[in-house]
């Protein structure tokens, strides 16, 4: 037997959603055009069923497959966190491709493919299951990217998505190659068993695999120097796909990325906190510098998830257990707010006038009161002000970094988030404090889209009020 | 320990929380009910609040009135909140300013006012919480949440710049906060450490054992967030912006209350948390309060705005709070708290009158009035009178302050007494000259014939302010009395010197966190 049954247990959740994304493929040829919205229910379905299964695991811990599948916390703590963003990525698209005349089940099923492939990202200790993992779910989000394909702006951003990453993948690959070529196995638990007793060329040639694979995560974690895509994408893909892009890939591309370093690469610790370090403090500084002239939301929000990627290398550079757990939980808050502001974004937008430009906010404050409201929390929770989940996941983070003694990390850090205030204010300010346009723009008003963003505000309030048990949940799903 | 048995600072603290939401409520086209609703909460949460003034326990410098929760437990944060003889007061500033502050605001703001109570509401809830929390986390939660509501009161309800104001008074604080959040997490991370259990308790905290390059830091990391928010020289450059720009209850609230949580921080932290670095920083800080005391007084006699100038004078009031705490002598320290109450008191009452002027006339220029007193007599009493106890002249509520302060200057250093005894000097003449130019002289602008003299609203939150400014004036022990025993022990403490640990434990305990990572 190639496999057993039990095997299967551990990949249940990914095989319901494959299920379901095979059922939308067939269904949907029969479905006359009016009744395309079934395909969304339908993957809505499936992304519940997992969840449930997925809650229902927490706890049991187990390989499949000869240990190429994992099923920890850690991979069921991410997968909650991605199958929540997708959930709420498909209730944004409801409306939104019927407003677009793209209702086609292709969407449904791609997105739900491509989460198939993060969710085994985030279960794997096996280098080239990762890689396939990654390809796969490029492969998804360049379709996604550019799937408004009568837009140009839409199509050339996939087109840079697509030539970049695989760019970065084939220094994946390579740095995956070098490794078996050391180790003569792409195991990372067997890895770490190698290097740890490696003399020093096996060590320097490990350090050189470690940059090359860390350009392929870097690329999907948007990390400095290898961010340059994610603006662009953000800006060009469906909004609905932008807010899905900037959580779901990141919660896999970061466990599985610590998995590497903190499991795999733990003989190497000194060297790679270095490098990362490094790579942290340019990551938040540049997200956060270039974000203070942005005039389009999406963009804005680009920029900030660059910034954002650089605080949770912070976390992974204190190498202690609360910094590991302060990036899961931080990812599970980051969902809420990324997730909520996008959500703003679409709104703003309509199919006459796709821009996002941050103006057309001006005066939202009193025309929308409870949109406004929710805005105001979204924006105040990325800035890392309280009573915010924002707020809760960077204390986290950077008092990791205090713990592990790294006080210039962490003073560095809170600067950027003083610096990223003024941003997130100033769309504050643009809602609330210009008074009201003379002639308003229209908004996408769609009830999907307002129960997306009531549930991002009231997670945002909760979690960053009481986090406690979602604090435990992310502190215990660390287990390496 | 809790005398009442019962959650009262809970209770003051969340009553505008839930009023804030019930107001949400209320249809907006419904002003009155909304004003009249958030001004009965504010007045209930005023005397709910009473009961601490009654029975509060002179005797003791312990935390009273303790509540005690567990709330992120898996690292040791608590909603812990109680009042010692520092704080009572200030609570009691907030609950008892806060409704004068809305009552002025009735008819001066005629836009968003559903939003506006709301945000008042907030703001009540946010600045109380600095005053109770026992817990560092929590103390630094309320900290940052009070800046939102007077970020959104500046920047919608402010005058011509108020973009500007509001984004450099929230950027200033932001950044000099998040200083002190690392200072929090690092002495979290020392002291257990030394103790084995993770905790945020600020009393436990203070014991804990600190290398001596690291106490310097952290001291500096406290002093940096309060310097901002007192404000001290040189970091006062967004008061007079922010000031300016704010709606006369903003003014009043943020000179009345806001600009005392720095203040009151040094008190809470710097001293008696850091005091070796307290005692080594001191002629710093007493040179800078100086260079306050008068810079505030000269700049103020330049300016042609009745706000801008008693927003001068905040700069050159808190810096005789400053330097009575950093005097480190009793009278000195009970002075500087004092002064506290005074400056809320005086400066936010003269924020008002200017508040009531500029409702009049739409200008707060020096040179637009004159010879007032002959047509709105009443109002040019009650402006005499605050402008009197900001200047200190005996039987004010100032002069017991500032006399405390001079003394324990005095005994701290006599030179300290003489040079500040000068600042007096000052005040007199800016605040007079200014006084005589509104006021006295003939009427010039026959605009000003049309004014009228204040109303009964305006009589209702003018008259127990000033009933203050000759309470405090004449009988200051009520309140001394009750702080005297807190600030005995609070100067104890600054008195004793940290446990300080060298370089070979230092070493030993940055190897056991490496260890314990690997």
């Amino acid at each position: 037997m190639l496999y057993s049954m039990k095997d299967l247990v551990a990949i249940m959740p990914e095989l319901i959603i494959t299920a379901f994304a095979f059922v939308i493929l067939l269904i949907d040829l029969w479905l006359p055009k009016k009744s395309k919205g079934l395909n969304g229910v339908l993957a809505l379905l499936g992304v519940a069923i997992a969840f449930g299964v997925t809650v229902s695991m927490y706890g049991t811990n187990m390989t499949a497959f000869r240990g190429m599948v994992v099923m920890d916390n850690a991979s069921n703590f991410a997968g909650i966190i991605m199958l929540l963003t997708t959930f709420a990525a498909i209730i944004l698209s409801l409306d939104f491709l019927k407003r677009e005349d793209m209702n086609v089940g292709e969407y449904y099923e791609i997105l739900l493919f491509s989460l198939v492939a993060m969710m085994v990202l985030a279960s794997t200790y096996n280098l080239i299951v990762m890689f396939i993992a990654v390809e796969t779910l490029s492969i998804g989000m360049y379709v996604l990217t550019g799937f408004l394909r009568d837009k140009d702006e839409s199509v050339e951003g996939a087109m840079k998505y697509f030539i970049l990453g695989s760019f970065a993948s084939t220094f994946l690959v390579l740095g995956i190659g070098l490794m078996y070529g050391l180790f003569g196995t792409v195991d990372l638990t067997i890895i770490k068993g190698g290097l740890a007793n490696a003399d020093s060329l096996h060590k320097w040639a490990s350090i050189l695999a470690f940059l090359f694979i860390f350009v392929g995560f870097g690329f999907k974690i948007a990390a400095f120097p290898f961010h340059s895509w994610t603006p662009d994408v953000y800006a060009a893909a469906p909004t609905p796909m932008s807010a899905f892009m900037s959580v779901a890939p990141k919660v896999a591309s970061f466990l599985a990325l610590l998995r590497f370093l903190v499991v795999g690469m733990s003989p190497i610790e000194v060297e790679w906190t270095k490098i990362l370090w490094v790579v942290a403090v340019f990551t938040m500084t540049f997200g956060n510098t270039v974000a203070l002239f942005q005039k389009d939301l999406k963009r804005l929000l680009g920029y900030s998830s660059i910034a954002h990627a650089g605080y949770m290398l912070v976390g992974i550079v204190a190498t202690n257990q609360l910094g590991y757990g302060a990036v899961m939980f931080y990812l599970f808050g980051y969902m809420f707010m990324n997730l909520g502001a996008f959500a703003i974004a679409e709104f703003i937008s309509t199919k006459q006038d796709r821009g996002t430009e941050i103006a057309s906010l001006r005066g939202m404050g009193y025309r929308y009161p409870l949109m406004g409201a929710a805005m105001l929390l979204f924006m105040f929770c990325l800035a890392g002000v309280p009573p915010t989940v924002g707020f809760v996941g960077k204390y986290y983070l950077f008092s990791a970094a205090v713990k592990s003694h790294l006080y210039l990390l962490a003073v560095i850090g809170v600067l950027n988030s003083a610096v990223s205030a003024y941003f997130y204010l100033n769309v504050i300010v643009t809602m609330y404090m210009k008074g009201e346009p003379e002639n308003a723009q229209p908004v996408f008003n769609s009830f999907p889209l307002k129960v997306v963003v009531l549930l991002g505000a009231v997670g945002v309030i909760y979690v960053g009020i009481f986090p406690s048990t979602f604090l435990d949940l992310a502190l215990h799903s660390i287990g390496f | 320990m809790n005398q009442l048995h019962f959650p009262i600072l809970s209770l003051i603290t969340f009553i505008p929380l839930m009023g804030a939401f019930f107001v949400a409520l209320i249809n907006e086209k419904n002003e009155n009910l909304i004003k009249w609703f958030t001004f009965i909460i504010l007045v209930i949460d005023f005397i709910v609040s009473l009961p601490l003034f009654f029975y509060f326990d002179p005797t003791t410098y312990h935390m009273q009135f303790v509540e005690r929760v567990p709330w992120i437990k898996s690292l040791g944060f608590e909603y812990h909140v109680g009042v010692d003889g520092i704080s009572l007061f200030l609570v009691l500033l907030t609950t008892f300013l806060t409704p004068l502050a809305q009552l002025s605001t009735w008819s001066a703001i005629d836009k968003k006012v559903k939003l506006f109570n709301i945000v008042i509401l907030l703001m009540q809830t946010g600045m109380l919480g600095v005053f109770i929390s026992i817990d560092m986390f929590l103390f630094y939660v309320f900290w940052e949440v009070q800046l939102i509501p007077m970020y959104l009161m500046i920047g919608i309800w402010g005058g011509p710049n108020r973009v500007f104001a509001t984004m450099k008074f929230f950027l200033y604080t932001f950044a000099g906060s998040v200083f002190m959040m690392i200072a929090i997490m690092a002495l979290y991370f020392l002291n257990h450490h030394f103790t084995g259990t993770y905790t945020s308790d600020m009393v436990k905290l203070m014991a804990t054992p600190l290398p001596a390059h690291l106490q310097m830091w952290l001291f500096l990391a406290f002093f940096i967030a309060f310097a901002i928010k007192v404000p001290m020289w040189p970091f006062h450059t967004w008061l007079p912006w922010a000031h300016v720009e704010a709606p006369t209850a903003g003014s009043v609230i943020l000179a009345g209350i806001l600009l005392k949580m720095g203040t009151y921080g040094f008190l809470r932290f710097n001293l008696p948390m850091f005091p070796d670095m307290t005692h080594a920083f001191a002629l710093l800080v007493i040179i800078l309060s100086i260079i306050g005391i008068f810079y505030g007084a000269f700049v103020a006699m330049v300016q042609p705005d009745i706000k801008k100038l008693v927003a001068y004078s905040s700069v050159s009031h808190l810096g005789y709070s400053m330097l009575g705490m950093f005097a480190l002598t009793q009278v000195g320290l009970e002075g500087s708290i004092l002064q506290m109450l005074n400056h809320g008191i005086s400066t936010g009452a003269l924020f008002l009158i200017v508040g009531i002027i500029y409702e009049r006339r739409h200008t707060r220029l020096i040179s637009e009035y004159g010879g007032l007193a002959s047509l709105i007599p009443v109002f040019s009493v009650f402006f005499m009178i605050f402008t009197l106890s900001s200047i200190a002249v005996p039987g004010t509520n100032g002069f017991v302050g500032e006399f405390m302060i001079l003394l324990g200057a005095f005994l701290a250093k006599p030179i300290y007494g003489i040079i500040v005894a000068f600042g007096g000097l000052f005040s007199a003449i800016y605040m007079l000259t200014m006084y005589k130019r509104v006021v006295f002289l003939k009427v010039t602008n026959p605009k000003n014939l049309e004014l009228k003299d204040m109303n009964k609203r305006e009589w209702a939150y003018m008259l127990p302010l000033l009933l203050f400014v000759f309470w405090i004036g004449l009988y200051p022990n009520t309140f001394l009395s009750k702080m005297r025993v807190s600030v005995e022990h609070l100067l104890q403490q600054t008195n004793r010197s940290v446990k300080v640990i060298d370089k070979t434990q230092e070493a030993q305990l940055i190897k056991t966190v490496v260890v314990k990572k690997g």
